[in-house]
């Protein structure tokens, strides 16, 4: 009976094993084929093979040195740059607004929480054009700042998950806090942050994604200013039908450059996305 | 009731629970919601007149200094000992007067009309033309609101101010000492601590999501059709008309036909986007993290490695995939099997193609937000059932399952409702194809409803039709989302921890 | 997810909302050219008229004195593939201005279907005079952000372009724009190791040599920009826009004639289902490179690089014949014109016309052909040697001769063009003659919204 049962699991594991296998390689498959394309010496879009017959690194080389129509260097820096400074308001706005509706009561609190939902319901279309002319008003359309603002601004709305994470922190550990004198303001920095990595971390991943994703915004803002281009709207650019034929494959090297750091920044920090979205996620 | 409570019932009566609670939730929830929003006006209205009544009053007992306030602002706090706090009133007076002096009154003025003229044609000497750009209606409207809200905002700094001169004066009467701008502060760190984290985010929210927000529900009143495109003509406002028109968006005998077959097909889309992608996420979740399993971290990573890629590069990569002579097709041709046309041929391929994709899309996200939901699952539950003898997929069925979905709810209708509005997937995959129902119009196949109300409205730079859709679509989607949210389980237990 | 994905979903929307200004459509409003154009306002503002400081006069200059105010300076949008010769010739017009004006042209890439967005986005910020596709007219015009060719510019214009690219800068009997190019448009490029320049004059001709080859012949069938040639060539042709500036005016057409000729393609189409490959135009050159493809209906902007990857073996030629009941008709396609447009907003009309007039004149037209291999729509450059002895110029040139100009074309034309071109070449659906007619009748009220 015992020996069965213990055959039973062991097949069970294989069965998962093998289930596991065949579609992580279905999953996979996809990008391992943009990996090997980006390689691929001949051809245009699209080659009648799986395979490709020759490898170079000529496309990758092409994308770093020919710089005078699409300057992906420049481009990736950019959106680094605002990546991080977009990743830090955006931390920041979304850990105050989540610790002020999860641990602070106010008058009003309900009715804050509410209108935040409803306002990130809100399909944001034709808000493009007030966002650009509301910049040209303060004079940083085409500027770096200016995507700043616009990706992290409304950050504070997206609380719903770092709330519920908030939420599952004792309160007993403020009331403790407090007795012993500290201030609203303490409590914050010095008891509450350094218990939150995950939810940190988890902010900190999904708000950094965000501008390596946009092109719709940059070509708003930017207009022809291509000096200030991010690289997806670049990437995007590449696939215009003005210039597809010839950057395809360039914009497939262009996706590997950007995936790879992405990639290994989110397989580091995986663990703590996951906790973080558990514990904000069953209460959020 | 708890999950175990409920979990003691018969399936019948867990299913009678889980619909007589919904249901019997649902009219006060939908009271609540809607009587929230009308709180919010009623309460914001209440606090305006409020705040105007102690106006008066303030004016008729106050002192004279404390008058003056009532002129340059912040001038009772600063002859009572309180520069900062006077400073900052005063300051706040200069800049708004500053501010409607040199920009916002002009756009004011003109905001009951949105502009009088657009602009003129001169003619030069020599017989050529130029043109002189006069009123931008949208300009109007967009600085114009701006200048709505900032004078809102100042009003209430305004009165503030007058209370705070008042209050002063009270206190010095009184004999008490006024609170220094030290000590303000220090209080702005602890007691009002919310305010001083919310300050900055509601800020930019207001600035750079409600304004702009604002001016789109805005021009659903105007007519920024095809016509009226600025800066060479003006708009203006027309009511509700644009709404009248949305409406009459059904007539017609291939636009009806259409509302119906897309209305289907976004039902249908939602339904297996949702599930599809929920249940085979759990399904591996549950794989990757049973206890016998090895090298965890590389099957959780070999799913959750498609994250890393920018959507819009995976979808696009896709979209070339599986195209007819792509290598899905060429991989098809080494197994013998004909090329397989997934974007071209029929409608029933190109939507099981576009759900697969969604599902490679989509999976490795709820991994990720499953796996440690499901590790939460008491032991004992699954200890209990292993006693009686319950398969694996017996266990899945009467444990995971229901304890999933009791405590996912919220997740699971959000994720439907959004996908009801899923227009990335179905504009880089396929772009609405394929189109071979003559009956659609200017529709495809995987059009959803959304993507086709905004392809009608966009394309013919109906601006005004578009942003009335958009309010519509909004309100069915907030009272959804607003509803689950507050029947979940999760906003009734909020307070279980503290 | 929640998040990235609703940042999607508005980022999306948005995009159509940004492609709807890039998109196709547009109506026409009159336009006078009198005072003042506005709502329905009052007369209370409507002092115009009354002239700047500019001290022109009938000197000759012909920056009518701008240059005199002190320096000048413009900035021109205009392609990738544009940006050196540009900034020559830009140069070159400083150079030849320099009696009137000290003036310093500023050259910014901006690609021609992108720039009317970002011109009615902010036209103050954008270019002086800037490059676009013939099909954003309507909307440009219609916004009122492009500055009329007047008088003797007016003339200048219409006396040295081609008559079609005259048509394709005109709205409500005003010309709009100065045409810079004749060649947005596509037509039969050919391997010719499989396809002979006799079957390269007929459709029938083609399919032959693919089949005789086993290699595929590419059309993008289900994008109303090239099915638009099944109905073309059926006779039923689109002529503007009805009074209302929405709704898509078509000329009559014969029901009988339209059906003989639809059958005819869909007969080829499915007949040779094996050797059609239905899909973007990127597949004809792709297919070219790996050996699948013999020929296709490709654009003019891709043809360089079937010169490239084919050499000598490339071939151009203007699109084939079919055959209808014996007879064999002409495909007749789309055509579009780049146009220079002058931004209403600028600041230095004069000079902006003078640079538009010189850019798209004779000495640059000729320029861009020898360089760039840019069709022109000057009349003399089309009749020079260098466009004559240019196979792929010349075939795309005299295919503008027949094809109808991309220009007037409502926003729902596109859609149910393209659903019939998909119904032509279905091979699993035949259809018949009342299928065609029914066809023909749906497509034609979807596209007038009836």
């Amino acid at each position: 009976m015992i020996k069965s049962y213990k055959l039973q699991r062991t097949i069970a594991d294989v069965v998962i094993y093998v289930i596991l296998g065949v579609l992580g390689i279905i999953w996979v498959s996809p990008l391992v084929w943009l990996l090997l394309h980006s390689f691929r010496a001949e051809g245009g879009v699209t080659v009648p093979y799986v395979f490709p017959k020759e490898y170079t690194v000529n496309d990758y080389y092409r994308l770093f040195t020919e710089t005078d129509v699409f300057d992906y260097p420049k481009w990736f820096l950019n959106t680094f740059v605002v990546a991080v400074f977009s990743c830090i308001i955006s931390t920041l706005s979304v850990l105050m607004v989540s610790y002020t509706f999860s641990r602070l009561r106010f008058k009003s609190r309900k009715m804050f929480i509410n209108v935040g939902m409803i306002l990130g319901m809100f399909p944001g279309f034709m808000t493009m054009i007030a966002l650009y002319y509301l910049l040209k008003a303060m004079n940083l359309t085409q500027q770096l700042p200016a995507l700043v603002i616009c990706y992290s601004a409304g950050s504070g709305l997206g609380f719903a998950i770092s709330k519920g994470f908030f939420d599952t922190i004792p309160r007993a550990l403020d009331e403790a806090a407090t007795i012993d004198g500290a201030t609203r303001n303490q409590i914050f920095w010095k008891i509450i942050l350094p218990i939150s990595k995950p939810i940190l971390v988890y902010t900190v991943l999904t708000s950094f994604i965000g501008p390596w994703c946009d092109f719709i915004l940059v070509r708003i803002i930017m207009g022809d200013k291509r000096d200030n281009y991010t690289v997806a709207m670049g990437l995007q650019k590449m696939v215009d039908k003005e210039y597809k034929q010839n950057y395809f494959k360039q914009f497939l090297s262009g996706s590997v450059v950007v995936a790879v750091p992405i990639t290994l920044l989110f397989l580091k920090m995986q663990n703590y996305y996951v906790e973080g979205v558990t514990a904000g996620g069953v209460k959020g | 009731m708890t999950f175990i409570e409920y979990k003691s019932l018969s399936r019948s009566e867990q299913i009678m629970y889980k619909v007589k609670e919904f249901f019997s939730l649902l009219p006060g929830k939908l009271k609540g919601f809607f009587g929230a929003i009308g709180k919010f006006f009623v309460n914001l209205v209440k606090n305006f007149i409020g705040g105007l009544k102690g106006y008066g009053s303030r004016f008729v007992q106050g002192d004279m200094s404390t008058k003056l306030s009532y002129v340059v602002m912040g001038f009772g706090n600063l002859t009572r000992g309180q520069s900062g706090k006077g400073l900052a009133f005063l300051a706040a007076e200069i800049m708004y007067i500053i501010y409607m002096a040199k920009f916002g009154l002009r756009y004011l003025n003109m905001f009951d009309t949105l502009g009088l003229v657009a602009k003129r044609v001169v003619t030069l000497p020599n017989g050529r033309q130029s043109i002189e750009f006069v009123d931008n209606s949208m300009l109007i409207l967009l600085y114009g609101t701006m200048s709505i809200l900032l004078t809102l905002v100042f009003i209430a700094v305004y009165i503030a101010n007058t209370k705070s001169a008042f209050e002063a004066e009270q206190n010095q009467k009184a004999g008490k000492k006024n609170l220094t701008l030290k000590q303000e502060l220090v209080d702005f760190l602890d007691g009002k601590y919310h305010i001083t984290l919310l300050a900055t985010p509601v800020l930019l929210i207001s600035v750079f999501t409600i304004l702009p927000l604002v001016f789109m529900i805005l021009i659903a009143f105007t007519n920024y059709d095809q016509q009226h495109v600025p800066p060479g003509n003006l708009f203006t406002w027309v009511g509700l008309q644009t709404f009248r028109d949305v409406f009459k968006v059904s007539e017609g005998a291939n636009k009806g036909y259409t509302f119906v077959q897309l209305t289907k097909w976004t039902i249908v889309w939602a339904i297996f986007a949702t599930f599809s992608n929920y249940i085979v996420g759990m399904v591996l979740a549950l794989m990757i993290n049973k206890k016998s399993i090895k090298f965890k971290v590389l099957w959780r990573t070999l799913f959750v490695i498609t994250i890393a890629v920018p959507q819009f590069v995976s979808l696009l990569l896709m979209n070339q995939i599986l195209q007819d002579d792509g290598v899905m097709n060429v991989i098809l041709g080494y197994m013998g099997i004909g090329p397989i046309s997934f974007f071209n041929s029929s409608a029933i391929v190109a939507r099981v193609t576009v759900i697969v994709v969604n599902m490679w899309v989509g999976v490795p996200y709820t991994i990720l937000q499953t796996s440690g939901i499901l590790m939460n699952i008491p032991e004992d539950l699954y200890e209990s059932a292993r006693i009686d003898g319950a398969t694996p997929v017996v266990q899945f069925f009467q444990i995971t399952l229901p304890y999933m979905l009791f405590v996912t709810t919220p997740y699971l209708i959000q994720s439907f409702v959004g996908n009801i509005n899923n227009f990335n997937v179905i504009y880089l995959l396929t772009g609405g194809g394929p189109q071979k129902d003559m009956n659609l119009y200017q529709a495809g196949q995987t059009d959803l409803l959304v993507t086709w109300l905004f392809k009608l409205t966009m394309d013919s730079n109906d601006y005004n039709t578009a942003a009335a859709v958009g309010i519509l679509v909004f309100i069915v989607c907030a009272t959804l989302s607003l509803i689950t949210f507050n029947l979940s389980k999760s906003s009734r237990n909020e307070e279980e921890f503290s | 997810m929640n998040k990235t994905k609703r940042f999607c979903a508005i980022a999306l929307a948005a995009m159509m909302a940004v492609t709807a200004f890039a998109g196709c459509g547009g109506t026409p409003q009159p336009t006078t050219t009198t005072t003042t154009t506005g709502g329905d306002t009052t007369a209370s503002a409507a002092t115009g008229g009354d002239t700047t400081a500019t001290t022109g006069d009938d000197t000759g200059d012909p920056l009518g004195g701008e240059g005199a105010a002190g320096p000048i300076s413009l900035k021109v949008w205009g392609p990738d593939a544009a940006q050196a010769i540009l900034k020559e010739q830009c140069a070159k017009f400083s150079e030849n201005m320099k009696a009137y004006g000290d003036i310093t042209i500023e050259v910014v890439p901006q690609g021609e279907a992108d720039s009317a967005v970002q011109v009615l986005t902010d036209s103050a910020a954008a270019a002086d005079v800037f490059g676009f596709a013939c099909d954003n007219l309507d909307k440009l015009v219609t916004a009122g952000a492009l500055l009329e060719v007047t008088g003797a510019d007016k003339d200048y214009v219409t006396n040295i372009n081609s008559e079609a690219s005259v048509a394709a800068a005109t709205k409500n009997g005003s010309v709009w724009a100065y045409p810079e190019t004749g060649d947005n448009s596509y037509c039969l490029v050919y391997n010719k190791d499989y396809v002979s320049e006799e079957q390269a004059k007929t459709l029938e001709g083609v399919f032959e040599a693919c089949k005789a080859a086993n290699k595929k012949f590419v059309m993008d069938a289900g994008n109303g920009y090239y099915s638009c040639l099944f109905m073309f060539t059926s006779g039923i042709k689109i002529d503007g826009f009805e009074e209302d500036g929405e709704t898509q005016k078509f000329s009559d057409y014969d029901e009988d004639k339209a059906v003989k000729t639809m059958l005819a393609f869909h007969k080829l189409f499915t007949e040779n289902k094996d050797f059609f490959l239905n899909g973007e135009v990127t597949k004809v050159v792709d297919g070219f490179k790996s050996d699948t493809v013999a020929a296709g209906f490709d654009g003019s902007w891709n043809f360089s690089n079937a010169k490239s990857t084919l050499g000598d073996k490339a071939g151009f030629a203007t699109l084939p014949t079919i055959n209808v009941d014996g007879e064999d008709v002409p495909i007749v396609n789309m055509f579009g014109y780049k146009l220079l447009g002058v931004n209403a907003a600028t600041l230095y009309p004069n000079t902006a016309i003078e640079l538009a007039k010189y850019l798209s004149g004779e000495e640059c037209q000729m320029q861009r052909a020898e360089q760039l291999n840019w069709g022109p729509s000057n009349k003399v450059v089309s009749e020079s040697d260098t466009i004559k002895n240019d196979q792929a110029l010349s075939a795309i040139l005299a295919q503008s001769a027949s094809s109808v100009p991309q220009v007037g074309i409502a926003a729902t034309f596109w859609t149910p063009v393209g659903t019939f071109g998909n119904k032509v070449v279905d091979a699993d659906n035949p259809i018949d003659e009342a299928a065609c007619k029914e066809i023909i009748k749906t497509t034609i009220a979807n596209i007038r919204d009836e």
